[in-house]
Order: C-alpha cells, then sequence, then structure tokens
C-alpha cells in the first residue's frame, strides 16, 4: 500500500516539475528544441556554440514576456533554418506595445545614442571594435532582483482589495519596483566594469598601435585611464565604499539624464564630452561647488610616467635622490661621530655619574 | 683654559647681560684659569646625573615636543596605511580602525593637533623671544638661527671626529646637528601641512595660484605628501633616535625632553659656550666645577691670563687688579 503512494508521489512529482519551470508562455513552441540541454553546435573555429534555453532561468529576467522572435525576427519557421545574423537590441517588439508613444515597443533611442557614442559598434563586430562593448557587455540578462522573488505581503494585500488577482498584482509591483528603485551601478560596480576593458594592457596597446599607424587622435589619458584612477583621491576612497567620491561616469557622463548619458560617452575632444576643456569647471563643480579653471586644470589620472607627466617623472627622481642622500648623509654623520668619540673613550651607558669610564681607566693607566 | 675668540665674546655678553658683580668676575677668571686646555678632561671627569643637571627646555618646549612627537607618529601610522593601501600589513590596519575611511578621519584630527603643535611653538618662540629682549637677555648665538659659525663647527667637528683635531668646537645652545634637525623639520613640517592642506582644500589652494602651474602644484603635493612623511619617519627613526637613544651617553635616553635638563657633561662636550653662560649664572655650578677640579687634580697650575674678565671689570668701572687670591697650594 504504502509503495503504491509511495511510487504514485513519486510519479506526480516527475510529472509536475516540467509544468513548474515552464513558467513562462513559449506559445512559439521553441522550448520543444531548445529544452534539451545538449542542444548546440562546434563551429568551424572549434568553439561549443549552446543553444539551450533554461526555462526556470528565463522566466525570471526582464524580457520573460517578450516573445523569441520578437527579437529573433528572422525566424520564420519550425524547424527554423541556421541562424546568420545575431539579435541586435534596436529591434521592435511587435507584441508589446508602448504605453506612452502606441508604438511597438523598442530599445532603438537609447541604441541610437551609443552607436553615437565613442563606444558605438556593430553586434558583429570586427578589429578594434570588437574591443568595444555591445550592449550585452554590460546588460548581461538575466538581470533579475532576489527582492522581487517575493514582493512585501502588505503590499500584494493592499493590490488585491481592488485587482483581486494576486498574479497580476505580484508581476505589476515587480515591473514598477525595478524601475522606481536605484538600479545604477555602484561607483564600485561602474569603476570594474570600466577597468574590464580600460585596464587591460592587451587591448589598450592594440589600440595604441592602431593610432599611431593610422595617424589617429587617441585620449592622452587613454593608457592609464584606469590604473591612475585607482591610485588618485577619488579611485582610493571609491575602493573602500565611499560613494560621494567620483566614478568614471561622475566626470565623463553628462550629467544632464544620468541614464541616457552613461549610454552616449565620448572623448574629451568632442565638445559634448563633459571632460571636454569647455565643459571641466561646470563637470567639477558638480560636487566641487568652489571648482574654477584652475581647479578644473588639476589631472584627475596623475601618472608618473615620462610619456605622460614630465614634471613628475623628474620630480619623482629628484625626490628620490634628494632623500637618500639626505638619509644616509645624516645616518653617515652619526656613525662617524659615533666613532670619532669612542676613541675617545664614550660607553654606551652613563653609569656612576659619567659615560667616559673607558677614558678614566686610560688616563690612570698613563 | 686659553678661552677661544667663540668663548670670549659670550662670556663677555653674558657677563653684560647678567651684571655680575666684578668680585664675580674674578671668581669666574680664577675658575676658567684653573680649568684644563683639553675640555675632554673637563667633561670626561665631571659627575652627571642621568634625568640631567643643566636646565634648557621650559616646559612649553617640552609639551610641544610631546605633542609634536605622538602626532607625527601616530600621524605616519594612520598615513602610511591609506598610501600603501593594498599592502598586506595596510588592510588589516585600516580593518582594525574601522576602514580606511575612519583612517582618514583619524588622521585628519591628527594633523590637526600637529598644526596647533606647530602654532603653539611659534607663539613660543615670539613671547619667549620679546621677553629675553624686553630683559636684555637676548644673544643671537644662543639660538637656533644658523650662522657662519655653524659651519665652522661641523668642519672642526669633523676633524675631531677624523683625529685631525684635539678637541670639539665650543658650541652654543644648538650645535650645528639640533640646528639641521630644527630646520629639516620646521621644513618638512611645512611641507606635510601645505600638501594636507592642498587635498583637504584643493578648491582654495588652485583659487591662489596661477593657472599654469596649478595642476603641477597639486602634483607636487601629492608627490610630496608622502615622500616627505617617509623621509622624516627615516630620519627620526635612523638618526634622531640613535642620537638621542643609542649614542654613546645617550643610551638608553636622553631625559631631557621630560625633565628639560642636560646632563654635565653632555652640555660641556657639545654645549661649551652654554656651560660658560651657566658658570656665569649659577654661583653653585662655580662651586661644583672649582671643588671638582681641584678634588681631581685637574686644575692647571701654570694658569693663563684671559683678556675677557679685565675688559668687563674695566668697563663695569671696577678698580682692576690681576688675580688676587693665589691659586689652591695643591695644584
Amino acid at each position: 500500500m504504502n509503495i503504491t503512494r509511495l511510487i504514485t508521489a513519486l510519479f506526480g512529482v516527475v510529472l509536475f516539475l516540467p509544468a513548474l519551470s515552464n513558467a513562462f508562455e513559449d506559445d512559439e513552441s521553441c522550448l520543444m528544441c531548445h529544452k534539451y540541454p545538449k542542444m548546440g553546435r562546434v563551429t568551424d573555429e572549434g568553439i561549443q556554440k549552446s543553444y539551450y534555453v533554461m526555462p526556470n532561468v528565463f522566466s525570471r529576467t526582464v524580457h520573460r514576456n517578450v516573445p523569441c522572435r520578437d527579437c529573433h525576427s528572422n525566424i520564420k519557421e519550425l524547424p527554423h533554418k541556421p541562424v546568420k545574423e545575431g539579435v541586435t537590441c534596436d529591434s521592435e517588439c511587435h507584441s508589446i506595445e508602448n504605453p506612452s508613444t502606441g508604438k511597438p515597443f523598442s530599445h532603438a533611442p537609447i541604441y541610437n545614442t551609443y552607436k553615437e557614442s565613442v563606444h558605438g559598434r556593430e553586434k558583429i563586430a570586427e578589429g578594434l571594435d570588437a574591443d568595444k562593448p555591445y550592449c550585452i557587455t554590460c546588460h548581461t540578462n538575466p538581470l533579475y532582483n532576489e527582492a522581487e522573488e517575493a514582493p512585501p505581503k502588505e503590499i500584494v494585500d493592499r493590490c488585491v482589495v481592488c485587482h483581486e488577482d494576486e498574479a497580476f498584482a505580484t508581476k505589476w509591483y515587480n515591473h514598477t519596483s525595478r524601475r522606481i528603485r536605484e538600479v545604477k551601478r555602484s561607483s564600485r560596480e561602474i569603476v570594474a566594469l570600466c577597468s574590464s576593458c580600460h585596464a587591460d594592457e592587451e587591448l589598450i596597446e592594440r589600440h595604441v598601435t592602431a593610432a599611431a599607424r593610422e595617424g589617429r587622435e587617441l585620449g592622452r589619458k587613454f593608457p592609464y585611464a584606469a590604473v591612475a584612477y585607482q591610485k588618485s583621491f577619488h579611485g582610493k576612497v571609491t575602493k573602500y565604499g565611499n560613494t560621494d567620491a567620483a566614478n568614471c561616469l561622475d566626470c565623463h557622463a553628462s550629467a544632464k539624464n544620468y541614464y541616457m548619458s552613461v549610454h552616449e560617452l565620448r572623448p574629451s575632444r568632442d565638445p559634448k564630452s563633459p571632460t571636454n576643456e569647455a565643459n571641466r569647471v561646470d563637470t567639477c563643480r558638480k560636487c566641487h561647488k568652489a571648482a574654477d579653471e584652475n581647479y578644473a586644470a588639476i589631472d584627475p589620472h596623475p601618472t608618473k610616467y615620462k610619456e605622460d607627466n614630465l614634471f613628475n617623472y623628474y620630480a619623482e627622481i629628484i625626490y628620490g635622490i634628494v632623500g637618500n642622500i639626505a638619509l644616509i648623509g645624516l645616518v653617515g654623520m652619526a656613525m662617524f661621530e659615533t666613532f670619532g668619540r669612542m676613541r675617545d673613550g664614550a660607553n654606551w651607558i652613563l653609569r656612576r655619574g659619567t659615560s667616559w669610564h673607558r677614558a678614566r681607566r686610560k688616563r690612570r693607566g698613563k | 683654559m686659553k678661552l677661544s675668540n667663540d668663548a670670549s665674546a659670550v662670556l663677555e655678553t653674558s657677563m653684560r647681560q647678567n651684571k655680575i658683580s666684578a668680585e664675580v668676575c674674578r671668581e669666574l677668571e680664577e675658575l676658567v684659569a684653573m680649568m684644563p686646555d683639553d675640555k675632554k678632561v673637563i667633561y670626561q671627569n665631571v659627575e652627571s646625573n642621568p634625568v640631567g643637571d643643566l636646565f634648557r627646555y621650559s616646559v612649553h618646549i617640552r609639551i610641544q615636543h610631546l605633542l609634536t612627537f605622538t602626532t607625527f607618529l601616530l600621524l605616519a601610522f594612520t598615513g602610511l596605511p591609506i598610501y600603501y593601501n593594498e599592502a598586506f600589513w595596510a588592510v588589516p590596519f585600516n580593518s582594525v580602525l574601522g576602514g580606511l575611511e575612519v583612517t582618514r578621519v583619524i588622521h585628519r584630527t591628527l594633523a590637526l593637533t600637529f598644526v596647533v603643535a606647530m602654532v603653539y611653538h611659534g607663539l613660543t618662540l615670539l613671547f619667549g623671544t620679546m621677553r629675553k629682549i624686553s630683559a636684555g637677555k637676548f644673544d643671537i648665538r644662543q639660538t637656533i638661527i644658523p650662522l657662519w659659525k655653524d659651519a665652522r663647527d661641523f668642519s672642526a667637528d669633523m676633524a675631531y671626529f677624523a683625529g685631525k683635531r684635539d678637541n670639539r668646537p665650543d658650541m652654543d645652545k644648538f650645535m650645528y646637528k639640533q640646528k639641521i634637525h630644527y630646520f629639516a623639520a620646521a621644513f618638512g613640517n611645512t611641507v606635510m601641512v601645505v600638501s594636507g592642506s592642498s587635498f583637504l582644500f584643493p578648491e582654495f589652494w588652485n583659487s591662489i595660484l596661477p593657472a599654469a602651474y596649478a595642476s603641477h602644484w597639486q602634483e607636487m603635493m601629492r608627490l610630496s605628501h608622502p615622500h616627505e612623511a617617509l623621509l622624516a619617519l627615516l630620519v627620526i627613526a635612523f638618526w634622531h633616535w640613535y642620537n638621542v637613544h643609542l649614542a654613546p651617553g645617550r643610551f638608553p635616553m636622553q631625559w631631557t625632553y621630560l625633565t628639560g635638563k642636560l646632563t654635565r657633561e653632555h652640555q660641556i662636550e657639545e654645549h661649551f659656550l652654554e656651560y660658560l653662560r651657566n658658570l656665569v649664572e649659577l654661583p653653585e655650578e662655580r662651586r661644583y666645577m672649582r671643588e671638582n677640579l681641584i678634588e681631581k687634580g685637574l686644575a692647571v697650575s701654570h694658569p693663563v691670563q684671559n683678556s675677557v674678565f679685565e675688559n668687563y671689570r674695566k668697563a663695569v668701572g671696577a678698580n682692576d687688579e690681576t688675580v688676587t687670591r693665589p691659586l689652591p697650594e695643591e695644584t
């Protein structure tokens, strides 16, 4: 009897599990194939590609309500033909309407801003452009928040009074709260994110060499930006959790609209850049209210490399020489003095009223 | 003892400033005449109290030294972990204090105390000098101000250490070594305060500097603060501590910074001119030296005449006679 019950229960669990994990609606039947973990191939270059979609993960991402073919728009039939083009982030989502405009929802506005920035590139990029970040370099998916797993009961309780459906209330809460909550990366995360490329010596070398070959202008601080920042005051205190000090984006992104301008980073030679000479004072004044032209001239990425800062390079060397001479000279003088005084019979310890016992003994001997 | 020109000049000034009587002048003349020419013999044969015999530093100077050295050391111990914040020893140190942000706050608080000590010292010097001038007891040779004599003393002292000279030069209250140390510290402190304040108030410093130098200034300060700190710490650890704790006769420590007094043998050896002032001002010191020389059989039998005493007596209008009292028989 018990065994029969156990078997029934086990069957029940096994049968029920897939239903639990397929929480999002798969109207297009993509999971028919993509639910298999071994789904994938090895490319001609020997790279293993996985086409496995984990339903329980995808069902918690920001895109859980977007049908697959809104992004994978070149798929027309099932089974589909080999995919040649990847998904780009500027496509329109036909099935989701932007409630403010009535048009199909799209990331195109921010995508176009990004394309104009110094980081702008195509999805499939070659050469130096491949070093630049594409949308998903910074925006990883799933970007879900653990706090959303269980919305606060007191809030849902209030919602269901009118909206009745608890699932609706939960979904609405998650969508809205994510967007009104502070979703900026922390200063430390921003520095780490920017440094993942800007502190990569091989990447820097590639770009410096190419720019020199092509006679193209490159930011003067490009080779040292991340390393020098980490040694600056801003960098040090940020590293230890201070949130008031400037991180990369505080200076390099325009103050107008943070969420837009972080996608619009420009080199300092661009007049639109907040680090352009014409805009620097205003940029400094975001935090340093009394900043003036002189203040804005301070190098926020100080180095002591000869090719970057000749003044610092020689000042460091001179400091080293002067310091060593002073120390060696003074200690040498003390040693010489000790030698001279000990020859005359000075003892280390003043005992019985004198530190010249040996001198006295010597004279008595005479 | 045949007095050097420096010694004669200091004695002359000291006698005049202290308005000593012709009687005391004669006593001094006898005492100096009894002293052997070899200064070594004098300082090697006096009794010294390890905690000090002769007054040197006022309580204000001692408090300033205590304030400066405690804040200096703590500033170094909190500043180095900030500068070398990634070092294996700095990470746990900062954590123990409550994180780098806390270390910074402690560092700045100490810096303020340090500045207060400097201001206190400046005021002490100012008012102390004013008091001495008004009392008619100011002598620039007794001050820390570097004089050409210090260069002569330096070379003479080096010649003595090298064995090319019989005695150390007659040096004043502050010898060349102390003047180097004082001005190195004064310069270093100023660099630390100026550079530190340029980190704390960059807007202020850059608003008063020409635009062309604004960035170089800040860079120079960024460079100077840790370099000067490290240099100062090394100089203190390897030179100053050696001189006051480890050098012969000073081990395990010179008590001057606590008692304000210097040992007699040290005063005679390195600050002979100041010792002559002590002889002018302190009857008990004259008495001690006289008895000590006689007791140890060191008083010279053929005393040398020093014209400084005779001149002084003439200047104060005393009836001049040569040494009236005969020298003790046993010499």
